[in-house]
């Protein structure tokens, strides 16, 4: 309605630029949306798509419509199964040693670090995260190899006669990597989640005489519980997806659900590579929902916003 | 319309929602151009809303908002005739006080040296001339005010919005700075809206005041008016320090009623209120208004203007001491007054005369 | 730290802390000081030597690979950074924070390969289906859209940086005040005015914080790449390729220590840009907590 007056009014000039502005206001708010929109094209509907691809009869190279159980009775009644639980099992150990050396590291940044200096303390934990992963898991192998790093100072210190093999192409190898590999991730939640313990509770407690055990119990754990969540599911799913590790560090038995996934695509099996990204993706959203009930997930982002 | 001039703003039955929570119910306000109005009131009773939904950071739910007369509920803040103080924090961090000062007209593309020639004579304005190279945190708050003030005023808008201007300020300095806002009013003559939920700054800058309550406009006079002569029992008990009495009619007749207030009766005048016998009503008397004295162990003689009551403890406020007092149904009454003389107290229990005079007093029905 | 703690005890946990770091970096560090060694991993003696470097530039395929991966990285970032910008700053202004939250951040949860395959299929078919419909409507136009290529590699790797990008903006649009912005539009900005004049200053650091981070991720990255890329090779999968097929050798090391190497200068960069940061930035703490006059 502006323009039609400007027309009369004005002339051509003006009403080109209301016009312009116009639709400008008018695709701004979509433009704010199109991250969301890509995000739903090619994130949410793929990973949902997974459910349907999986349940595709497989042909020889690649598969066609139709309706199968196949894939998940390849995965359910096969050593796939006890691999995969067996690769839990490991997970759940990675998050607890995590959590044991990581956690600790978050609240002394929080509580005995100056505010200023927290953000570059909690930076040096992402330089070894920067460096490619499968570079650092690769550089495992020198490092605990029967001659490696590990192995030769200790026997140089005199503290063993043989080489451990056990720290490499076992389970115990993997647990490292993991363990290696995903460590700064509970920093980095932790530290998150810290943010929820105001630094003024640890002077509470003090006048209260409520010693730090009691402190970390009752009051740290229940206030950072959604970062402390958050950072537990990351380690636990990632520990189940990520191929390399028990490939390039684990040994016979070690095969978690991302290499069950790699190698079947490399079999074009693609129903039963879907099928497992349909299991883990069902997996994290049970966990993540469980999670958002019990802690409400949003929380962990309310500092900073 | 006999007046050419159209009025600065004129809110007609604006409503504002959140959901299920409502900000603003059908307010409808007019305010002349050139006016240092005020709107006051308790935190989160709409104040703030009103005034943002008049710069337009707000979209009003229903009704309209007109700007010299247009209506502009369509228009974003940047196309509308008003300009806004914040409360704080506004200042852009990364840019020199010119800089912060002058970005209002670089954005509306004047030329550098008309610019710069605005900005020294707005910075002037506000007596800040010698901080021009300053970034915002070398300032103190005051000064930081002082710097939106002239950010807002360099503009030559005819409306400035004022959010709580000084909340952020300690006590002393507030006092100085509303003074100076009055003036600055006064010198640019363009029209002053300020928010403040502090009653001595409204009184001190205001030309009229709005009082503004959970989402109601309550009422709106003279600054003087809204002082001595509240319309609403609200008022009176957010402006000034009033004393509010609950009572019963007995008498309605001619210009003024008798009310029974735990058992005295008073005299009020009527103020042309459309009462009957038996309703609820309220009154209210300013403290100051209320003056104390000692009985004797004999009742005085009821005369419509006083009131007895029992004798509860003295506070010494410095200019002022307080007298508390409790009427017989339990009502806390007090008394001011300026002078702090040396005569003994009444004992705690004491009874005392309440009295007052017929102009003092105000009915109030809801 | 109080002034009552004990300052061993604060100096012990500082050491454990920086302790872990350092585990943490051994195996780059370990591999960095194997580059160095002409004879090699394993060797009894250690030659210096910056030969394995002067390998890798004299190798065709793997030029031709850094040029791939630093073009991947550049597109990646181009995209992803302003889509992360837009989202953050969308985040702030919804009213149900729950679902961009969930459809940001869900990708930090899915593991590389799950992602991977999931994409791969997705794109697989959503070619045939292309093709089909192509061949339906008689035009070969759309054919090509998503076949395996720079195009699935860069959708895919947006995906994967997105979430890091989106948080790291968040951090530093926290310390922002939106009263700002409000200023600046009564001032008479419109709204990208205000954005470009008053905010984007203000968070510039970690707009470009996500540039950095993105570029590295993508530099890095192997499983996602390795999937989606079709017929061109990045730095990492030429590097693992060469590991799987021959073993370890001087060359390898060497690669992994440059791509180290460049990854550390970069976050090193970071740190002491930070550090400048939060230096001025305390400054000003201090010039505010001087007492108020005027």
């Amino acid at each position: 309605m502006a323009s039609l007056t400007n027309k009369r009014t004005d002339g051509g000039t003006l009403t080109v630029g209301t016009q312009t502005s116009q639709l400008l206001e008018m695709l701004a708010p979509w433009a704010f949306r199109a991250p969301l929109i890509f995000m739903v094209l090619f994130f949410a509907i793929p990973m949902a798509m997974t459910v349907v691809f999986s349940v595709f009869e497989r042909t020889m190279f690649w598969m066609e419509p139709g309706f199968t159980l196949f894939a998940y009775e390849n995965f359910f009644f096969s050593a796939r199964l006890v691999n995969f639980l067996n690769s839990m099992k490991y997970s759940l150990i990675s998050v607890a040693i995590c959590f044991v050396f990581g956690f600790p590291i978050a609240v002394f940044v929080r509580k005995s670090i100056p505010q200023v200096a927290q953000h570059r303390v909690v930076l040096l934990f992402i330089l070894p995260f920067m460096v490619s992963e499968i570079i650092r898991v690769f550089a495992l192998r020198p490092v605990l190899q029967r001659n490696g790093l590990v192995n030769t100072t200790l026997m140089d210190l005199g503290l063993i006669d043989e080489p451990i093999t056990a720290l490499i192409y076992s389970h115990t190898g993997v647990v490292i990597g993991e363990v290696l590999s995903f460590l700064p991730f509970i920093v980095f939640s932790g530290f998150l989640a810290m943010e929820a313990v105001p630094k003024f509770i640890f002077e509470v407690c003090d006048d209260l005489g409520v010693g730090p055990w009691r402190r970390f119990l009752d009051v740290i754990l229940p206030l950072a519980a959604p970062g402390i969540f958050a950072g537990s599911v990351f380690i636990f799913v990632n520990g189940l997806g990520v191929a390399l590790l028990p490939n390039i560090l684990g040994g016979a038995g070690a095969v978690n659900a991302g290499l069950i996934a790699t190698q079947a695509i490399t079999a074009l099996d693609f129903p039963l590579a879907m099928a497992v990204s349909a299991i883990m993706m069902t997996t994290l959203m049970a966990l993540l929902w469980i999670g958002h009930r019990l802690f409400d997930l949003t929380k962990i982002l309310t500092p900073l916003s | 319309m006999t007046d050419p001039t159209p009025p600065a703003v004129e809110v007609r039955n604006l409503s504002k929602h959140y959901g299920d929570f409502v900000a603003l119910r059908d307010v409808n306000v007019t305010i002349a151009a050139g006016e240092y109005f005020v709107l006051l009131g308790p935190s989160g009773g709409g104040k703030t809303t009103l005034l943002r939904t008049i710069g337009g950071f707000h979209k009003p739910t229903k009704g309209e908002i007109l700007l010299n007369g247009k209506s502009v509920g369509h228009l974003p803040p940047d196309k509308r005739p008003t300009t806004m103080v914040f409360q704080a924090y506004a200042l852009f961090p990364h840019m020199t006080v010119t800089q912060n000062v002058g970005y209002g007209l670089k954005v509306a593309g004047l030329p550098k040296a008309k610019i710069a020639e605005k900005v020294d004579y707005a910075l002037e304005q506000v007596g800040l001339s010698q901080f021009t190279h300053r970034k915002p945190h070398e300032l103190s708050g005051g000064q930081q005010q002082r710097v939106q003030l002239a950010r807002a005023i360099v503009l030559d808008r005819d409306i400035l919005l004022l959010d709580e201007p000084l909340a952020a300020l300690d006590a002393q300095l507030r006092k100085d700075m509303c003074l100076e806002l009055k003036h600055l009013q006064e010198k640019v003559g363009i029209t002053f809206i300020h928010v403040t939920h502090n009653q001595e700054e409204a009184m001190t800058v205001a030309d009229r005041i709005a009082l503004i309550a959970s989402g109601d406009l309550v009422e709106c006079g003279n600054a003087r008016d809204i002082y001595r002569a509240p319309q609403k029992a609200f008022t009176a008990s957010f402006v000034g320090e009033n004393n509010l009495l609950r009572g019963k009619v007995t008498e309605a007749n001619g210009s003024s009623v008798i009310v029974d207030v735990a058992g005295s009766k008073l005299t009020v005048d009527k103020r042309g209120l459309a009462v009957t016998d038996g309703q609820e009503v309220k009154l209210s008397i300013r403290s100051e208004c209320v003056t104390l004295d000692r009985l004797n162990g004999s009742d005085a003689a009821a005369d419509g203007m006083s009131i007895m009551g029992a004798f509860d403890e003295s506070v010494y406020l410095g200019l002022t001491t307080s007298h508390l007092v409790h009427l017989p149904d339990g009502t806390e009454m007090v008394s001011r007054v300026i002078a702090d003389s040396d005569d003994s107290l009444p004992d705690a229990g004491a009874s005392v005369r309440l009295s007052w005079k017929p102009s003092d007093i105000r009915l109030h029905v809801n | 730290m109080n002034d009552y703690d004990n300052i061993w005890l604060h100096k012990l946990k500082w050491s454990y802390l920086l302790l872990v770091v350092l585990t943490l970096m051994t195996p780059v560090i370990y591999v960095m000081y194997i580059s160095f060694n002409a004879n090699g991993f394993g060797a009894n003696e250690y030659a210096f030597t910056m030969e394995w470097y002067g390998l890798i530039f004299s190798d065709a395929l793997l030029i031709g690979a850094l040029r791939w991966t630093l073009m991947l990285a550049l597109v990646v970032t181009v995209i992803a950074v302003p889509m992360a910008l837009l989202a953050a700053k969308y985040y702030k202004a919804a009213d149900n924070k729950l679902f961009p939250v969930f459809l940001l951040l869900a990708p930090l949860f899915v593991p590389p390969d799950i992602l991977g395959s999931a994409l791969l299929v997705f794109f697989k078919n959503l070619n045939f289906a292309f093709i089909w419909l192509g061949d339906q409507v008689g035009i070969s136009l759309f054919d090509s859209w998503f076949r395996l290529s720079f195009l699935t590699a860069t959708i895919g790797l947006i995906i994967y940086t997105i979430p890091y990008s989106f948080v790291v903006i968040l951090i530093t649009m926290g310390r922002y005040r939106p009263e700002q912005t409000e200023a600046a539009r009564a001032c008479g900005a419109n709204g990208w005015r205000a954005f470009w004049d008053i905010e984007f200053p203000q968070i510039q650091a970690g707009v470009f914080s996500a540039c950095a981070f993105t570029i590295i991720l993508v530099f890095n990255e192997y499983t996602r790449t390795s999937l989606l890329k079709g017929g061109f090779d990045t730095f990492t999968t030429v590097l693992i390729s060469q590991m799987l097929n021959t073993g370890m050798s001087g060359q390898s090391y060497a690669m992994s220590a440059l791509v180290s190497f460049i990854a550390i200068a970069i976050i090193g960069s970071i740190i002491i840009l930070t550090m400048l940061r939060t230096e001025s930035l305390s400054r000003i703490a201090r010039a505010k907590a001087d007492p108020v006059t005027s």
